[in-house]
């Protein structure tokens, strides 16, 4: 039997994920400190979170991890594809980004970026679900897994692309970050409903059946398999989370300004603002998910 | 799972039994699917990670279970959250919602998902058949308790006792 998933080194794909990942820390991390040294508020956990992410990348791209060879490439695929996209996404990384940028044409550039029409249909979530789900049933379910293993480039390829859409996903469900088109509840829920299944499947398949082509032992695939539905379930549940701490801080919003304003018509329930909104409503007092809300100054 | 939130006046706090008990019928129906997942799988290892006998419709079916199972926990926990907040949480109607999601649950598992999907079964390599009994009997009697305070909640309310 081959091991047919060696790794020799790290190769572009992962030097490149790494050094990306550790540019983007140090820069997020910059950013919060200026913001902070001008006397706005930035919750630590953001950085923390971000931080971490950062960390995670670079493990998973350079890292040695435990167990066979199937269940260390599970592992990587979890932290980079899954576990760090989500810990980003929290950390609400573009906002910081607008809010930091001193004026000029990357200031400018940059809401014009996340507003483009393409940005807003790669984030249509049902489509960052396909491609980051979908490109996992093709690398599992097709010649493409045994492939990498012989092509360091073609594996470099995956990996970006397991980074780029895991970060999509968790962008285009979480929406905590301001873009074009704030899709509601329903859309986001239900995407991430059947990704999770999709994933999950995924998983129980592999339990018994090894992707085409390649020669793992069973019990390596297994506890790779198990790896991969539970570890799944951990992030669909951060997303799950992140949802309702969305949903709970918009409707209590809407209920305090009902109340402010009078009764107002019942199906008017809004998504959460747009976290940009340059004036927070005075007298809305700060809950303890206030990490999660948009940062306001104490008065 | 009294109300100590105070009543907010202005968007009427009136309680919602029909909503309290359609959460917490939630809640219970996610509960039992994890206590199942937790208690059979996990604990005692009687169900099987997968049993290859699995036809691909009960693979979907299981694994559509499992993830709504997460989501509804986690949904759940909101809305419960939302109705404590805003003092319309009816008590009486939420035990009752509870009960009825987790009887249903377990019969719905026991009826649909082991006998009639044969998705899994409660236990290999034993006649399953006082399992099947004791499993289903179970839900039903789960079920019924839960009608029970609903109806006895529901008259509660309409002879003007204080809700809740």
């Amino acid at each position: 039997m081959t091991p047919a998933h060696v790794h020799p080194g790290p190769g572009p794909g992962e030097l490149l994920i790494a050094g990306t990942a550790l540019s983007l820390t140090v820069a997020y991390l910059a950013a919060a400190e200026r913001l902070r040294r001008r006397g706005d508020v930035w919750p630590g956990g953001r950085d923390a979170a971000f931080a971490l992410g950062g960390l995670g990348t670079v493990w998973a791209a350079l890292g040695e991890a435990w167990g066979g060879p199937f269940t260390q490439h599970v592992v990587r695929h979890l932290v980079l594809g899954m576990g760090a996209p989500l810990l980003f996404v929290t950390a609400r990384p573009l906002t910081l980004a607008l809010r930091a940028l001193a004026p000029g044409p990357v200031r400018r550039r940059l809401p014009a970026l996340a507003h483009s029409g393409v940005v807003a249909l790669l984030l249509f979530p049902p489509l960052a679900a396909v491609l980051d789900i979908g490109g996992l049933w093709l690398l599992y379910r097709t010649e493409l897994f045994a492939a990498t293993g012989h092509r360091p480039l073609l594996h470099g390829v995956v990996m970006v692309h397991m980074a780029a859409a895991g970060l999509l996903f968790s962008l285009a469900v979480g929406q905590l970050d301001p873009v074009r088109r704030r899709r509601g509840l329903a859309v986001r829920g239900t995407t991430l409903l059947v990704a999770g299944v999709a994933h999950g499947v995924l998983a129980r398949t592999l339990y018994a059946q090894p992707p085409p082509g390649t020669g793992f032992t069973p019990v390596d695939l297994q506890q790779g398999a198990q790896w991969m539905y539970y570890g799944g379930d951990l992030v669909e549940a951060g997303l799950a989370v992140l949802l309702g701490v969305g949903w709970y801080t918009a409707t209590g919003r809407a209920r305090a300004r009902r109340r402010r304003r009078g009764p107002a018509p019942a199906h008017a329930l809004p998504l959460p603002p747009a976290p940009v909104s340059p004036s927070p409503s005075p007298g809305t007092r700060r809950g303890s998910w206030s990490y999660l809300e948009f940062p306001r100054k104490e008065a | 799972m009294s109300t100590s939130t105070p009543p907010d006046t202005a968007s009427g706090s009136r309680r919602r039994p029909g909503r309290s008990m359609a959460v917490c019928a939630l809640v219970g129906a996610a509960v039992m699917a994890a206590v199942d997942e937790i208690v059979f799988h996990q604990i005692l290892g009687w169900h099987h990670f997968y049993d290859r006998a699995t036809t691909s419709v009960g693979l979907l079916s299981d694994g559509l279970l499992h993830t709504a199972e997460l989501l509804a926990l986690c949904a759940g926990f909101f809305l419960y959250a939302d109705l404590r907040r805003s003092g319309s949480l009816a008590a009486h109607h939420a035990w009752a919602g509870l009960l009825v999601g987790m009887g249903a649950f377990q019969l719905f598992d026991g009826l649909v998902d082991h006998k009639l999907l044969r998705v899994h079964q409660i236990r290999y390599g034993v006649d399953v058949t006082p399992y099947d009994w004791a499993w289903n009997l179970a839900g039903l009697l789960l079920l019924l308790t839960g009608v029970a305070l609903a109806v006895r909640a529901q008259r509660r309310r309409t002879d003007g006792e204080p809700p809740g």
